[in-house]
């Protein structure tokens, strides 16, 4: 069934641009509870990942700038990681985001993000490139980090920081609370995530 | 073009860089010292210090509530032992909007102070040092955590400190520009997109304020980034501002500061007010539990009304009423009791909704206003000293058993239960029962609906007993049969209400002095012979009767207008024969600076519950001994007459009325603890030991 949209997005992802489908006026940002804002973006392996080829999967989003403190908190204790494999390894997938404008901290080529990947030994499905950050401020990412969680049935699920412990601090991370891998168990045994939108911490995303 | 291939350049080098390399090699963006306000340390006596940071241009550090993202500046003390440190008591910040993302912060200089109390015992003669590890967020387009050791080193001498040349003026006017305590009570309602804050601030000149702004404590209930859109009317000011994205912040209160700029003569002024906005009920019923449970806390106060001096008489009369009419149909009965319902829940209809309306028109009113009236208090003296003439036989109106009490309450017919009612409500207003507090003070921060409602319930628990008997007709089989023994009870019944006329006359002279006081006193007596005249010439005709009648309507137009007559409010003395000393805010707040624990009693003549606790406990030899033995200092506060002061005391502890009772301890920190309002001297001695 391919109808204008998918043709639309299937072009969009072909030429890199970001498309984010209009929702109502009225919502600035993406509501948990409600349908996660589609999106395709451009990745850094190569073809475009748009969020509707990824129904029956569970997703997760991760907002990053590889240097800002808050991120290489959790990537120098290996922390997102870890994190990371444990969540690819049950099937689910898991987009890194990088919304920093060109010439902003954090923004990034195609090569630059693979040799980050390969450098921090990280296992992210898809690094996924949104330069003018239309599908960022359509999710009200904020922060790097900020996490978000989308179910099978492309319901967003968990927005907010990765666990309670709002520092830069590497020790912070032993003995904090994840809410990123409380909302993935609580999705994976059918029960509503307790914390479902937390505070997310860490540097403001360097939007356009 | 260059400017961005330069960017990108050092974008890259920076990734490079930081590949192996920390992000922080150069010179911190923030200098940051200790500072003090004195330069010598008291023992026993708490001092200002700050924490100052001179930040590098075009870079930020961030407030208590950073905003959409960021840190706030922390500090882990060591410190001498003994010696106890505040939280940072934060300035106001300033909007550092980036792009859709808002923070909240500082930029260029900024002073941070902190309130540091040293012991009593400390030994003057050394020195005092104060050392914390600092580390904060500073941010440009990147952020940088930084982190530093800082202290102060001051002498610990026996003398008043100096203040310190250097730091003394800023950091003392630092904390004056502080955000302060709002003096106005403030809620907010909720819709899926829109927090509305409201402020009760009557008096507020509408083109006078120039901005509002609120920064929230906490993340979550409101859209940091968004709009907010202010409205000030005679009522005081809303502000509507875009919901935060956590969806059940909107069901507790709301703290934080409001700045308020306003357009003086001298230039604009800002108040920086701190506020704890309740949650209200809206079309989305966000805030449904704390409605619930001032119904249901409301309906309690009610029921228990029925148990207060006040009622219990009128309320005896129509249960007696009830049961002379053993014989009437249960369709009788309870159309009587719908009308003695209706009659509680009209008055209290209007006695709620001219509170709210008051109050919308910005008056400081509360709970049992109407007795601070003193033509009001007069009027019904004389209804009540009638109705007990009434029981006390020397009037009848109507005729037998179905005439039980006097005036009002023995009309017979329907009309008869709906004035009871009606005259219930009325009785019952001075008297606050337990649980009815929490409800009214809820109630008057609500929109008019919702306070209504809370009404509503408190006049159903007043009706539900005398309802409920005449709905269950086999309860009545428990009552002993008619006879003798009802005369002699409704005779007994009269002497609480003389007894409640006595005290009403007594609280008029506390209000309109001697004059006043004997006025009433004057109109009493016509009163009396009006009944007298009324009963004698019951069965008197033709001109007898037209000059009995006569003499009783002037007499009773005289009583009215006696009190009229009498030159108005006379100096209005203590009201409450209280033990302590008037409470002024200036006195409580000096009495805590000076480390003294403060009993706050907060009260009026017209208000039995008060008086009661006053004579019983806290004028009992066991509680004066605990508070002379605690060093407590007694404050009265008198809101017999109305008392802007006051009111604003109440509805900073969500009451709408009296009594209150707070009890401050030695700690200027520590909050107050709040009394019940019907107290034991167990309740007051236990509080008194966990100071």
């Amino acid at each position: 069934m391919i109808d204008r949209r998918h043709l639309l997005i299937g072009a969009a992802a072909f030429t890199g641009v970001a498309i984010v489908a209009p929702r109502s006026a009225a919502a600035s940002s993406a509501k948990v509870g409600a349908p996660a804002p589609p999106f395709t973006l451009a990745s850094a392996s190569g073809p475009g990942v748009t969020l509707g080829d990824l129904r029956g999967k569970l997703v997760v989003l991760e907002w990053t700038n590889h240097d800002c403190p808050y991120v290489r908190k959790h990537y120098d204790t290996q922390n997102m990681q870890a994190l990371q494999k444990e969540a690819t390894g049950q099937g689910i997938v898991w987009l890194t985001i990088i919304s920093s404008a060109p010439g902003t901290q954090g923004h990034v080529t195609a090569a630059q993000a693979n040799e980050l990947s390969k450098t921090r030994n990280a296992v992210p499905t898809a690094v996924l490139f949104d330069p003018t950050g239309v599908v960022g401020k359509a999710y009200g990412a904020t922060n790097t980090p900020h996490m978000y969680v989308i179910t099978k049935d492309g319901l967003l699920v968990y927005a907010g920081a990765i666990d309670d412990k709002p520092t830069t601090r590497k020790n912070d991370v032993q003995g904090a609370q994840n809410y990123v891998r409380a909302a993935l168990a609580a999705v994976a045994s059918g029960q509503p995530v307790k914390e479902p939108v937390t505070r997310a911490y860490g540097c403001t995303i360097k939007y356009a | 073009m260059l400017g961005g291939m330069v960017r990108t350049l050092l974008a890259v080098l920076v990734l490079l860089a930081s590949t192996w390399t920390p992000a922080r090699a150069e010179a911190p963006k923030v200098e940051t010292t200790l500072v003090g306000e004195t330069v010598s340390v008291r023992p026993g006596e708490p001092f200002w210090i700050a924490l100052h940071q001179r930040i590098a241009p075009g870079w930020h550090t961030y407030w208590r509530n950073p905003g959409d993202s960021g840190e706030a500046v922390t500090l882990t003390w060591s410190l001498p032992p003994g010696f106890v440190a505040d939280d940072i008591a934060w300035p106001l910040p300033e909007r550092l909007p980036v792009g859709p993302v808002m923070s909240f912060g500082f930029t260029g200089e900024v002073i941070l102070p902190i309130r540091i109390t040293p012991p009593a015992g400390l030994e003057p003669g050394g020195r005092v040092d104060l050392r914390a590890q600092a580390s904060w967020l500073v941010c440009a387009d990147i952020c940088i955590p930084e982190e530093a050791l800082v202290a102060l080193s001051l002498p610990a001498l026996a003398g008043a400190p100096g203040a310190d040349p250097r730091w003394a003026g800023r950091i003392a006017a630092t904390r004056a520009a502080l955000p302060r305590p709002s003096p106005w009570p403030a809620s907010f309602s909720a819709t899926p997109d829109v927090v509305t804050l409201a402020m009760v601030a009557p008096g507020l000149a509408r083109d006078r304020i120039v901005e509002a702004f609120f920064f929230p404590y906490a993340w979550g209930p409101i859209d940091h980034a968004g709009a907010q859109e202010l409205e000030v009317s005679p009522a005081g000011l809303t502000l509507r501002m875009r919901r935060g994205p956590l969806p059940d912040a909107v069901t507790r209160p709301i703290e934080g500061v409001l700045v308020v700029t306003e357009r003086l003569e001298s230039g604009p002024s800002r108040q920086a007010l701190v506020l704890r906005a309740m949650p209200t009920t809206s079309r989305a019923g966000v805030a449904w539990p704390a409605f619930a449970s001032a119904l249901g806390l409301a309906l309690l106060g009610g029921l228990v009304l029925n148990l207060m001096p006040c009622v219990l008489p009128v309320l005896s009369v129509k249960v007696l009423a009830l049961m002379a009419h053993a014989d009437a149909t249960p369709a009788v009965r309870r159309r009587h009791g719908a009308a003695y319902a209706a009659g509680v829940l009209l008055a209290f209809g209007v006695v709620g909704g001219a509170l709210v309306g008051l109050r919308a028109g910005g008056e400081q009113i509360g709970w049992g206003f109407h007795l601070q009236s003193p033509t009001f208090v007069t009027l019904l003296a004389y209804v009540l000293f009638a109705m007990a003439l009434g029981l006390s036989g020397v009037v009848v109106i109507g005729s037998g058993l179905t005439a039980l009490g006097s005036g009002l309450a023995a009309q017979t017919g329907y009309r008869g239960s709906f004035l009871a009612g009606v005259l219930a409500t009325v009785v019952a207003t001075p008297c606050t029962a337990p649980f009815m507090a929490t409800a009214l003070g809820y109630a008057v921060t609500q929109p008019a609906p919702v306070a209504l409602a809370v009404f509503g319930a408190l006049g159903l628990g007043l009706a539900l007993p005398y309802v409920l008997l005449t709905l269950v007709p086999g309860w009545m089989r428990f009552v002993p049969r008619p006879g003798r023994w009802m005369q002699r009870l409704e005779q007994l019944l009269a002497f609480p209400l003389y007894a409640t006329v006595a005290w009403l006359v007594w609280v008029l002279s506390q209000q309109t002095g001697v004059v006043g006081l004997g006025a009433c006193l004057g109109g009493l007596v016509l009163i009396a012979l009006a009944a007298w005249l009324h009963e004698a010439t019951r069965h008197a005709t033709g001109i007898g009767r037209a000059v009995a009648r006569t003499i009783t309507a002037l007499s009773v137009v005289a009583a009215i207008a006696l009190p009229q007559l009498a030159p108005a409010a006379a100096p209005r003395p203590m009201a409450a024969e209280s033990e302590g000393e008037r409470f002024t805010p200036a006195r409580l707040a000096a009495l805590r600076a000076q480390g003294v624990p403060v009993f706050v009693n907060v009260t009026a003549a017209w208000c039995i519950t008060c008086l009661v606790n006053e004579r019983v406990v806290l004028r009992s030899p066991a509680v004066t001994e605990g508070f002379a033995r605690k060093g407590v200092v007694h404050l009265t506060a008198d809101w017999t007459n109305r008392d802007p002061e006051i009111s604003r005391m109440l509805a900073a502890f969500d009451r709408s009325g009296v009594p209150l009772y707070l009890l401050y301890p030695r700690s200027e920190r520590r909050a107050a603890t709040l009394l019940p309002q019907l107290l034991t001297e167990r309740i007051v001695l236990d509080s008194l030991d966990r100071l």
